[in-house]
C-alpha cells in the first residue's frame, strides 16, 4: 500500500462502515423511541422525575457511583438478577429514555440500583435507609465495601434547639456521640430523592410479548 | 533508495537530532504522568479492600478517584507515550526529518494541561460518568486542538516521506492517527452535545471505548512490534504478505466489535449480536498478526537475552494474543453471564492497555532513548529490575484477576448469596490486585529515575556516550548469514 | 546484534538499517516466499479459516438478531413476524377505572375505603359484592339516611349519578369496584344497568336502606 490517498481512504471507509452500520441505525431504529400510552388510564410511561430527583441524578454521577454500580437488570434466564430482586423484570430500551444520561454502568462491585426505590420489591428501601448507607455503610449493610459519604452530611451540636426533623436515627456505634445530630445536606436529599425514584414497575406489553422466548426449541442443530 | 551506510547513518542522526527535543519533551510528561496515575490507581484499589482509606476527602472518594486514575493513566501516559512514539517512528520510517519542532511542544503542553484540567475536574465532581470520557466537557477543545497538531505533524510526515515503499508499522501509525480524532469527536458529539435518546448513549460509548484500545492503543503496540522485530532480529517479518490484509480486517472488525460490550444490556439484540460476530472475525487478525510477529521470532528466541526491548515486545505480543482470546470469549454468551461487571472485564481492557501497549512502549523507549540522547542507559540494575517487575507483574496479575473475576462472576449468579458475602469473599483478591499494581509501580519508578538519569544532561562521571553500530542493511535471506554480523 | 549478548542491557544495537527494512518488506509483499517443505498448506489454512469465521459469524448473526427488531433485548425471543398487532380488548373492570377516578374517587378515596365515620368502605362491602341490581340502583339515585356497611354504621348523602352518567360508564364503574382491593364479584353489564333504569324510571328520590332492603334481591 504505497498510495498514501488510498490508505486515507480505506482507513476513513473502516470507520465510516461502522459508525453507519451500527451507530447510524441504531439512531434510527431507537433514537426516536417514545413513551408508551397506557391503554387504560391513559397514563404515559415512563414517568418523568420529579426535579429534585433530577438534581440527585446529578449528585450520583458527581460522586461517580457508576465506577461501582450498574443500572441495567439482565432478564430472565441469563445470570441472577432477578433471584437477586434487583428488578421485576429485564430493563427494556424504553425504560430510560427520559434519562438524560444512561448510567449503565460496567461493573458490579456493588449492587445494580435500577430498581433502589423499588419499595415493592425491598420495603425496607426509604429515605432513612439511604441515608443511613450513604453516611455509614457498615450500620444497614455489615461487611460491605462501600465507602462512606459522610461528607454529604452536617454533624452539628443540637445545642438546645429543636433536633431537626431530618435527622439520621443512628444506631450508638455510628452516631457521633451525644448532642450531635447527623443532618443530610440539599445533595443528600437530591441524591436520596433519585434514588428513591428509580424502580420500572411499568410492564410494556409490546415488549413483554416480543421479549417472551420462543416457545418451540430452535430448529436445526447450529 | 540505497544509499551507503554512511549516509544512511548521517540521515539517521538527523532525523534523531530534529526528533530528540519534542520526543524526550512529550516522553517525560508520559512518564510523570504514569507515576501519579499509577500512585492514584494504586489509591483508588486500596479503596476496594480498605474502604475508609481517603473517604472522608471528598475529592478522593472512590467513585471520583478511580476514574480520575484511569484517564490519568490513558491519556496522560498512554497517549503521551504514543505520541513521542509515533512522531519518532514515522520520521524515521519516512526518512525525513521531524520539521518545526517547536509546534510540538505546544500541542504537548496543551493536551497535557488538557489532560491535567481533566483529571483535576474529575476529582472536583464535574465527571460526565462514561467510562473514558468522564473528563469534563471543557477540556474536549483542548484536547483535540493539541491532537489535530500532532495528528497533522505525523501525517504530514509520512505524506512528505523520502520513501518508495511504506511499512507495515506507517499504516497503523497513519490509522491511528485518524481514528482517534474521529472516534473521539463523534462520541462527545453524540453522546455530550447532541445526546442520544436512552439506550443509544451506552451504544456510542462502547463504540468509543472499544475503538480507543483496539483502533488506537492496539494499532500504536503493533507498529512497535513490527518495526522493532526486524530491526533487532535483522531478519525479515515471516509471510509479511499477510500483513496488509491483516490490518484492513483488524480495522474493519474492531470498529464493529463494540457491542460486545453490551451482551444483556437493553439494547437492540442485533447490536451486541453484532459485536460477537465481530470478534468472531477478530480471529484472522490476530493468527495472521501472530503468524507475521511470532514467526519472526520463531528460532530467534536466544537473542532475547540479549535485547531488553525484544523481551518487552514479547509480552506485548503475548498479551495482544491473550487479550483477544479473551476478548472473545467475552462475546460467548455463556461465558459473559458470568464475567461481566466483574474483574475479567476490567481484566480485559487492561490487558490491551498495560500489558501490550505499556510494555511496547517500554521496550520502543530502551531502543529509542539512547539514539536521542547519545548516551547509555546508566544503571542495568534498575533496567532488570523494571523488566523484572512488569513480567512478574504481568504475569501474577493476569493469572489471579482471571480466577478471581470468574470466580466473582458466579459469585454474583449465586442469588442464595447476599451481596455484601460477595464482597467479603473478594476482599482478598481485592488486596491481591493492590500487590501487583504496587510492583508495577515500583518498576516504574525504577524506569523514571533510569530516564532521569539518560535524558538530563547530569554532568555525572560515568556516563558513556553510545556507540551506535551502523545497521547493516536487511537481506532476504534469513539464517545462519547473520551470525556473520558483528557489532 | 554483538556476538555475545549484553547482558547489561546499556544499548540495543539495531540488525537492520530502516532503508532495508522497508525495500526488503516492499519486496515481500509482492512476492510470496519460496514454496518450502509444508509451506503451500499456510495460505489454503489460513483462507480456510477465513471461510469458517466468515461462514459460522453468519449463521450467528441470522440466528440471534432477532429481525433487527428494535425493541427485542433478548435473543432468545422468537424469530418469527410479531404480526398484525391485535387488539387485546379490555374488561369492564379495566375500562371502569377511568369512571372511577372521575367521579367515585372524591368520597370512595383510590384505596376504596372510603372515609371513617363519613363514607362507607367499597372493599369486602356486601352492598357491592351483593346484588347486581341494588348497587345498580344506589349508583342511579342516590342513597340517603343510616346504612350499616360491613357491621358499622354511616348516615350521609350519596348523590345520583343516572343523570350524569351512561349505562356503559355505570356497567363499567361498578365492575371495577367488584374487581379491585381484593374484591371478586362478576361484572355488571350495560343491559343490566338498562333494565334497572327502565324499572325505576319514575323514581326521583333517593333510596334509603331500609327500602333497598325491602325491594329484595
Amino acid at each position: 500500500m504505497k498510495n498514501g490517498l488510498a490508505l486515507f481512504f480505506g482507513v476513513f471507509a473502516a470507520l465510516a462502515l461502522s459508525w453507519a452500520g451500527l451507530l447510524l441505525t441504531a439512531h434510527r431504529q431507537i433514537g426516536s423511541l417514545s413513551q408508551f400510552k397506557d391503554p387504560a388510564d391513559e397514563t404515559l410511561h415512563p414517568q418523568p422525575m420529579s426535579g429534585l430527583a433530577s438534581q440527585g441524578r446529578l449528585v450520583y454521577q458527581d460522586l461517580g457511583c457508576v465506577t461501582c454500580h450498574t443500572q441495567q437488570v439482565r432478564r430472565e434466564g441469563f445470570g441472577s438478577d432477578l433471584a437477586r430482586k434487583w428488578g421485576q423484570r429485564g430493563s427494556y430500551a424504553r425504560d430510560y429514555i427520559r434519562d438524560e444520561t444512561v448510567l449503565l454502568g460496567s461493573s458490579r462491585t456493588g449492587p445494580d440500583l435500577r430498581n433502589a426505590g423499588n419499595t415493592e420489591l425491598r420495603a425496607y428501601a426509604d429515605a432513612g435507609y439511604f441515608y443511613q448507607l450513604l453516611y455509614a455503610p457498615a450500620s444497614v449493610a455489615p461487611g460491605s465495601l462501600m465507602p462512606a459519604h459522610a461528607f454529604l452530611f452536617d454533624v452539628h451540636p443540637v445545642a438546645g434547639r429543636q433536633p431537626s426533623a431530618l435527622a439520621l436515627k443512628l444506631p450508638s456505634k455510628f452516631s457521633p456521640g451525644p448532642g450531635l445530630e447527623v443532618v443530610p445536606t440539599a445533595r443528600a436529599q437530591a441524591l436520596v430523592a433519585y434514588l428513591q425514584s428509580l424502580k420500572d414497575t411499568y410492564d410494556y406489553p409490546i415488549e413483554r410479548s416480543r421479549n417472551a422466548p420462543a416457545a418451540k426449541p430452535k430448529e436445526g442443530g447450529h | 533508495m540505497n544509499s551507503t551506510p554512511d549516509n544512511g547513518r548521517t540521515e539517521q542522526m538527523e532525523i534523531d537530532a530534529s526528533a530528540k527535543w519534542p520526543v524526550l519533551f512529550i516522553f517525560a510528561h508520559a512518564l510523570a504522568w504514569l507515576i501519579v496515575g499509577g500512585a492514584l490507581e494504586l489509591a483508588s484499589v486500596i479503596q476496594l479492600h480498605t474502604p475508609a482509606f481517603l473517604a472522608t476527602c471528598e475529592w478522593f472518594t472512590h467513585g471520583r478517584l478511580a476514574p480520575a486514575a484511569q484517564n490519568a493513566l490513558v491519556y496522560g501516559w498512554g497517549f503521551n507515550a504514543a505520541f513521542a512514539f509515533g512522531l519518532w517512528l514515522m520520521a524515521r520510517l519516512s526518512a525525513t526529518t521531524l520539521r518545526h519542532g517547536g509546534w510540538l511542544f505546544v500541542a504537548a503542553k496543551f493536551w497535557n494541561v488538557g489532560v491535567f484540567l481533566g483529571v483535576a475536574g474529575i476529582l472536583a465532581g464535574y465527571s460526565t460518568s462514561f467510562e473514558l470520557l468522564e473528563m469534563p466537557r471543557f477540556v474536549t477543545f483542548l484536547l483535540l486542538a493539541a491532537y489535530a497538531i500532532i495528528g497533522v505533524w505525523c501525517v504530514t510526515t509520512f505524506s512528505i516521506r523520502n520513501t518508495e515503499n511504506v511499512f507495515a508499522s506507517q499504516w497503523y501509525l497513519f490509522g491511528a492517527a485518524f481514528w482517534f480524532p474521529w472516534l473521539y469527536a463523534v462520541a462527545q458529539l453524540m453522546l455530550f452535545r447532541a445526546p442520544g435518546r436512552g439506550v443509544l448513549q451506552p451504544v456510542v460509548h462502547t463504540w468509543y471505548v472499544h475503538g480507543l484500545y483496539g483502533l488506537w492503543f492496539v494499532p500504536v503496540a503493533l507498529a512497535a512490534a513490527y518495526y522493532l522485530l526486524p530491526k533487532i532480529l535483522g531478519k525479515p517479518i515471516s509471510n509479511y504478505y499477510l500483513a496488509p490484509l491483516a490490518f484492513w480486517w483488524l480495522a474493519i472488525a474492531t470498529a464493529f466489535a463494540g457491542g460486545s460490550r453490551l451482551i444483556g444490556a437493553p439494547v437492540p439484540v442485533w447490536i451486541p449480536t453484532l459485536g460477537t460476530v465481530a470478534n468472531f472475525m477478530l480471529v484472522v487478525p490476530v493468527v495472521l498478526i501472530g503468524l507475521n510477529l511470532f514467526g519472526t521470532l520463531a528460532g530467534r528466541y536466544a537473542s532475547l537475552s540479549g535485547s531488553v526491548t525484544l523481551r518487552f515486545v514479547l509480552v506485548s505480543m503475548l498479551a495482544f494474543v491473550f487479550a483477544s482470546v479473551l476478548n472473545f470469549a467475552f462475546s460467548l454468551r455463556g461465558f459473559a453471564e458470568t464475567a461481566q461487571f466483574t474483574l475479567l472485564s476490567g481484566l480485559r481492557d487492561w490487558l490491551i492497555f498495560y500489558a501490550c501497549f505499556s510494555t511496547a512502549m517500554f521496550g520502543a523507549a530502551y531502543f529509542i532513548m539512547p539514539r536521542l540522547t547519545g548516551q547509555e542507559w546508566r544503571s542495568p540494575a534498575l533496567v532488570k529490575i523494571h523488566l523484572g517487575t512488569t513480567v512478574l507483574g504481568v504475569g501474577l496479575l493476569t493469572v489471579g484477576l482471571a480466577w478471581a473475576g470468574w470466580h466473582q462472576g458466579r459469585l454474583l449468579n449465586d442469588p442464595a448469596l447476599a451481596f455484601t458475602d460477595v464482597s467479603k469473599a473478594m476482599v482478598p483478591w481485592f488486596t491481591f490486585r493492590t500487590g501487583g499494581l504496587a510492583l508495577l509501580l515500583l518498576g516504574h519508578a525504577a524506569f523514571l529515575v533510569n530516564f532521569a538519569l539518560i535524558a538530563y544532561p547530569f554532568n555525572l562521571s560515568g556516563t558513556t556516550p553510545a556507540q551506535i553500530n551502523p545497521p547493516p542493511d536487511l537481506s532476504l535471506s534469513k539464517g545462519p548469514a547473520l551470525e556473520v554480523l558483528k557489532a | 546484534m554483538s556476538a555475545e549478548p549484553d547482558k547489561n542491557f546499556r544499548l540495543e544495537q539495531a540488525c537492520a538499517s530502516d532503508d532495508s527494512i522497508q525495500q526488503v518488506h516492499a519486496q515481500l509483499q509482492k512476492t510470496k516466499p519460496e514454496k518450502k517443505e509444508g509451506y503451500p498448506l499456510l495460505p489454503l489454512g489460513i483462507l480456510g479459516l477465513m471461510c469458517t469465521v466468515v461462514f459460522f459469524g453468519s449463521i450467528y448473526l441470522a440466528h440471534n438478531s432477532i429481525r433487527f427488531d428494535p425493541l427485542v433485548f433478548s435473543e432468545e425471543a422468537s424469530r418469527e413476524k410479531p404480526g398484525a398487532l391485535k387488539i387485546v380488548p379490555l374488561t369492564r373492570a379495566q375500562l371502569g377505572k377511568k369512571t372511577y377516578d372521575m367521579t367515585c374517587i372524591a368520597c370512595h378515596q383510590a384505596t376504596g375505603l372510603g372515609v371513617p365515620g363519613q363514607y362507607p368502605p367499597l372493599v369486602g362491602s356486601e352492598w357491592v359484592l351483593g346484588s347486581e341490581e341494588r348497587i345498580v340502583r344506589i349508583v342511579l339515585h342516590g342513597l340517603n339516611g343510616p346504612i350499616t356497611v360491613e357491621g358499622k354504621e354511616y348516615n350521609n348523602v350519596m348523590a345520583p349519578l343516572g343523570g350524569a352518567l351512561k349505562d356503559e360508564q355505570i356497567a363499567n364503574a361498578i365492575s371495577y369496584v367488584r374487581a379491585s382491593w381484593g374484591n371478586n364479584a362478576p361484572e355488571v353489564t350495560p343491559e343490566t344497568v338498562a333494565k334497572v333504569r327502565a324499572e325505576t324510571a319514575g323514581r326521583n328520590t333517593y333510596w334509603t336502606a331500609a327500602e333497598l332492603e325491602q325491594a329484595g334481591k
